[in-house]
């Protein structure tokens, strides 16, 4: 009986004409030769080092959050291809489609719940990531631009999930895309809505929003734009950024931190490569079991007129709704969301501190690390309330209330500068009627301003920049405590005084201690103890930006104590703050 | 300036195609402006490519519903909010003693429908919790001016015709013809 050798069989393979053309390199020896040509040879690996820092592959170091957030995009590429060959994008298709996923077509059912998950996942590995190479400082020079590049993956990776959200075409996908680009049409200039859009003669048919939509309302052409951004466009995008991003990684070097004496590289293949397939293998379980354990939401078809009660965005998107209670649309559906954008951009161009790169230092960058973190926990605890704490009406319902019980109307709002809310606005085009109608009296309804409007630009223009301004130009480091304290304890007088004449209660004045003592801490003290010797161009994008969101919390405040509105309104432009 | 040898001596920019000066037979076009010009025209290029792009991407021709209904007979509503064509044309018809208005069923903060809760006799948003008067005043929330009225007509057979198309929220003017039909029942 002939004996199977198996080690010849396997030399016969690898020796043939056919394994030789199609593997580059002979039989595999494990020289440090072979790890390198495995890694220079191989089209697919070649973007990595041969070989790496050990430090750059320790998980408690990288949280591996990058490679996770691009085998998802793989992931998602794959699933999406095949949803494509099931879907049609039109409004009396797109519908009957997903029901057909879900209960007619083999696997259609894991192939969605799949993509939903698998999205959904990317939004959070993403954010992980940047959270990562914030707190080690990855983002140092020379890795600005790549940080920068690493923002608009964000960004899109945000677009890419937001136009997939519209293509099941149910009542959950129309309004939250209606919300997201009826947001669009309040750009300043751009938008019919906006401010100054009308002085740039924008309709509801010409404007930014009617080239998103295709037309006047989330419609067929809406459905077929975002199939087409969705499917095509963005993730040709999102390609190009990778490679740039991916290209960058290696010639800026893994892992920024200062050699050590006796730090001895380790060869990628297999130390690092092991890790990414560990990586990816333990994502795609992940959300395989994930979509085997739980559907992917689908509600009713979509109602363009009917809205569904209540009616949230997508989740990573509810922080703004939130804010969307407290701002005009264009300042929380444009304005912050381009502020955040750029801010982050700018990050790396204005934090110089040459300590704590590539490492985790707690010590050496307190205050970078405690605003950028701030800003994190906002966006969280915004999406915490709009998602677990909003019931019909957008009512205000702790986690544990029923939604049965019927809460009491808002009470009215009020504007400082500027016409008094609930009321309709006194426009210039009013103006003109009532002079060209010989009107004596003002219409029905209509009071005009509490508070001149001019009196309210200089106002919040002084308060603003003075916010700005004062933590430089107090040289000497103040007493955080005393200082902190000192005001808190004069709020805690003015509200026990506003108490005592009846005006505040108690639940208003702890708002007032709240917000307060937070926008002063961060917004003043911290400032002033750690960047008061920035040179004056950083210091004053750095503290536009702290400025823009303490006054995030103080805005907030002033509705919750004060029931106001608006802190100035223009009408005749569409402004309001 | 490091230009070739060959080329004239510097000439006003301005007078490209000058005559040529004396000896040698000079390019009509140096090279410094042959090249601004090929840059100038690439960019200019690109520039009206990406005009292009962006006309390309507004419709000339949009096939959405239209937005004029006839609302059936006036007789048929009583005094006070209809939601009858919420569902179909997003719409309340509004009865008052002295006649009718339409009111468009837009948030004017964000484009939801808001519901009409006549116990408390105000329109509620469920999107950001915007609440308006039954006039479509806001009286809580985040909207930034009141709702539309829409169009509204008595034809001669009694129906109400409305057209959304046709919008006021002027006080004074929302309460005139035509966005105000006066109606006393017999």
């Amino acid at each position: 009986m002939p004996t199977l050798d198996i080690e010849k069989i396997k030399k016969d393979v690898i020796d043939s004409q056919l394994w030789r053309s199609v593997f580059r390199g002979g039989v595999w020896k494990d020289t440090p030769r072979d790890r390198s040509a495995h890694i220079i040879g191989n089209v697919w690996l070649h973007l990595h080092p041969v070989k790496v820092r050990p430090r750059a592959l320790s998980w408690l170091y990288t949280w591996g959050m990058g490679g996770i957030s691009f085998v998802l995009y793989l992931l998602l590429t794959l699933t999406g291809v095949a949803l494509m060959f099931y879907y049609r994008p039109t409004v009396g298709l797109a519908y009957r489609d997903i029901k057909d996923l879900e209960f007619a077509i083999t696997l259609g059912k894991l192939l969605r719940n799949s993509h939903r998950w698998a999205a959904q996942a990317m939004v959070v590995s993403v954010i992980a990531h940047m959270v990562s190479v914030f707190l080690r400082g990855g983002y140092k020079k020379p890795r600005e631009f790549n940080w920068s590049i690493g923002v608009l993956l964000l960004t899109l990776t945000l677009f890419l999930s937001f136009t997939g959200y519209l293509l099941p075409w149910d009542q959950l996908a129309i309004w939250a895309v209606t919300v997201g680009t009826n947001m669009a049409g309040a750009t300043p200039f751009l938008g019919n809505e906006g401010p100054f859009g009308g002085v740039m003669g924008m309709h509801i048919n010409n404007d930014v929003r009617f080239t998103l939509l295709g037309g006047t309302m989330v419609g067929e052409n809406t459905l077929l734009r975002f199939y087409v951004l969705h499917c095509v466009a963005v993730p040709l995008v999102v390609g190009i950024l990778l490679i740039l991003h991916f290209w960058r990684i290696r010639k800026d070097s893994f892992s920024a931190a200062p050699y050590q004496a006796n730090e001895e590289k380790v060869d990628v293949w297999p130390h690092l490569v092991k890790r990414e397939y560990i990586g990816a293998a333990g994502t795609t379980l992940f959300i395989l079991v994930w979509s085997i354990l739980m559907n992917a939401p689908l509600e009713s078809v979509a109602n363009p007129n009917v809205t569904p009660n209540p009616s949230k965005a997508p989740w990573y998107f509810v922080g703004l709704q939130e804010l969307l209670v407290y701002f005009d649309p264009w300042i929380a559906g444009v304005l912050l969301p381009g502020l955040i954008i750029v801010g982050l951009m700018a990050i790396p161009y204005i934090d110089t501190n040459p300590k704590g790169v590539g490492t985790y230092a707690w010590k050496d960058r307190k205050f970078a690390n405690t605003m950028f973190l701030l800003g994190i926990a906002m966006w969280f605890i915004l999406i915490y309330i709009g998602y677990a704490c909003r019931g019909p009406n957008y009512a205000f319902y702790p986690p544990w209330q029923s939604w049965f019980i019927l809460k009491a109307a808002p009470p009215p709002t009020w504007n400082v500068f500027g016409p008094l809310a609930g009321t309709t606005p006194f426009t210039i085009g009013m103006a003109f009627q009532i002079i060209s109608a010989k009107m004596t009296a003002l219409p029905a309804g209509v009071v005009p301003n509490l508070f001149p409007m001019w009196l309210g630009i200089p106002l919040i223009g002084g308060l603003f920049g003075a916010s700005m301004l004062l933590p430089k130009l107090i040289q000497k480091e103040l007493d955080g405590k005393l200082v902190l304290g000192g005001f808190l304890g004069a709020v805690a007088l003015v509200a026990g005084i506003a108490a005592a004449l009846g005006k505040v209660g108690p639940v208003s004045g702890a708002f007032m201690l709240f917000f307060g003592g937070l926008a002063f801490y961060f917004g003043f003290i911290l400032p002033q103890r750690y960047i008061r010797t920035l040179d004056w161009p950083r210091y004053l994008v750095t503290m536009g930006l702290v400025v823009c969101t303490m006054a995030i919390l103080l805005k907030m405040c002033c509705r919750l104590t004060f029931n106001i509105k608006y802190v100035l309104t223009i009408p005749a432009i569409s402004l309001n703050i | 300036m490091s230009e070739p040898a060959n080329n004239p001596a510097p000439t006003p920019p301005a007078a490209a195609p000058a005559p040529a000066p004396a000896a040698k037979p000079a390019a009509a076009v140096s090279r410094g402006d042959f090249l601004w010009m090929g840059w100038s025209a690439l960019a200019a290029f690109f520039a009206a490519s990406a005009a292009a792009g962006a006309r390309f991407m507004f419709p000339n021709v949009i096939y959405e519903p239209s937005q004029k209904f006839n609302a059936g007979s006036a007789k048929g509503y009583d005094i006070g909010v209809s939601t009858k064509w919420l569902n179909e044309q997003r719409l309340w018809i509004i009865r008052n003693p002295t006649g009718f208005y339409a009111l468009w069923a837009r948030c004017t903060h964000l484009g939801c429908t808001p519901n009409w809760w006549g116990d408390q006799n105000r329109f509620k948003c469920p999107c950001h919790g915007s609440n308006y008067t039954i006039e479509g005043d806001v009286i809580a929330g985040p909207a930034p001016r009141p709702l539309w009225r829409a169009k509204v007509e008595l034809s001669p057979l009694g129906d109400l015709i409305v057209d959304k198309s046709v919008l006021e929220d002027m006080p004074g003017k929302r309460e005139l013809k035509p966005f105000f039909v006066d109606y006393v029942s017999a």
